[in-house]
């Protein structure tokens, strides 16, 4: 047993003895803009009839490990409950910074990040149609199908995300990122609420949020580093 | 987590308030008095499913939300017989306003002005016979003597 550790410890040495010989060959990787697409959201439109929007994403690579990172799109959502109707639609972006705690092998450029967003949207929400809750089924309640609209809500939040992004052809890249989102401010409508929010999606009791996407992104290298 | 969903995903909140009766009697007006052999049914509509032929002394009543007016009968029999059968009719007159609950309970009507008129069948007085506002199930809104 003791022959095996041995033996092990010498190949260790031997290694990083030939990993100081190799050190002078020096990898570098791009620095630069890179810009995508979120392929998750035509997806979901073709199959949910109740869903269609687009996202687009960006990143810039500002040191080693971090990138000012930002999503920017719009969408349209109805929101089907028992007893009411709604439609939001609207515009949201998000920007923040990803960390890459990903140790990258010889000259491979693949992310495994964590990532923090400040995100907002202004939207619309209309009440497309609703009845009453009676609570019981001897009077049911007409449903009334007149549209109200509410224009101008807004929105604000905070995103944890953690992702992946993978090299597969030189400067292409295939992610997929999954995020965690805190409500900070949220416009209601009159005696209604705000049920989903654009770039939030459904907007939980406790006000919080879930999202992931599915990205192809392409860097526009600027230089190498 | 998991608490968050349920409220959410169903419905536990109080929604649109049923008229809560209560039976008194006449004689003893503090004492609560069953009704025998009781069914309800609004005009015009089957007999209530929760009160066909039962003896209660308190009762409560879906009111029509799509209208300003719910007319309910009651029919009561001593004995059982049909040639006991006594009747009651009441007229509500209300105005209904809609309020939001939440996501899963949508919205719920709660009634203003709310008038109580009686043919002075079998029910020999009632108290009150206007109220400002039903929004709750909380306690009886309207006391009957029989």
């Amino acid at each position: 047993m003791l022959k095996y550790i041995i033996s092990f410890l010498v190949l260790i040495v031997s290694f990083s003895g030939l990993s100081q010989a190799k050190d002078t060959v020096a990898y570098t990787s791009p620095y630069g803009l890179r810009l995508g697409i979120d392929i998750s959201k035509p997806i979901m439109g073709m199959i949910d009839s109740n869903s269609s929007g687009i996202e687009f994403v960006a990143d810039y690579r500002i040191s080693k490990n971090w990138y000012v990172a930002a999503e920017l799109g719009n969408q349209k959502e109805r929101t089907v409950e028992d007893y009411t109707t709604s439609t939001s639609k609207g515009n949201f972006i998000k920007v923040g910074l990803n960390y890459n705690a990903y140790q990258n092998w010889l000259d491979m450029n693949n992310e495994v990040y964590v990532g923090f967003r400040y995100g907002t949207s202004i939207f619309d929400q209309t009440l497309d149609s609703y009845k009453i809750n009676t609570g019981n089924d001897y009077f049911v309640s007409n449903t009334s199908t007149t549209p109200v609209t509410t224009t101008d809500l807004n929105a604000h939040w905070t995103e944890f995300v953690l992702g992946i992004k993978v090299e597969t052809f030189k400067n292409l890249y295939l992610g997929f990122s999954f995020n965690y989102k805190i409500m900070l401010s949220l416009k209601h409508p009159n005696n209604f609420k705000t049920l989903y929010v654009p770039g939030f999606n459904r907007v939980f009791d406790t006000e919080t949020g879930f999202g992931f996407n599915y990205t192809i992104s392409y860097t526009i290298p600027f230089v190498n580093k | 987590m998991c608490s968050a969903c349920e409220k959410d995903d169903i419905c536990l909140s109080p929604t649109t308030p049923k008229l809560i009766l209560r039976f008194y009697d006449t004689a003893i007006p503090t004492e609560f008095k069953n009704v025998s052999n009781l069914s309800i049914w609004a005009e015009g509509k089957d007999t209530l499913a929760t009160f066909k032929n039962v003896s209660l002394d308190s009762v409560y009543l879906p009111l029509n939300t799509n209208a300003v007016q719910t007319v309910y009968n009651f029919k009561t029999s001593a004995t059982g017989n049909i040639a006991d059968n006594k009747y009651n009719k009441i007229t509500i007159n209300y105005t209904t306003e809609e309020i939001f609950v939440s996501r899963s309970c949508g919205l719920k009507s709660i009634y203003h002005s709310v008038t109580i008129a009686s043919d002075n069948g079998w029910f020999q007085s009632f108290t009150p016979n206007s109220l400002t506002t039903i929004d709750n199930e909380t306690s009886a809104h309207v006391k009957i003597y029989h």
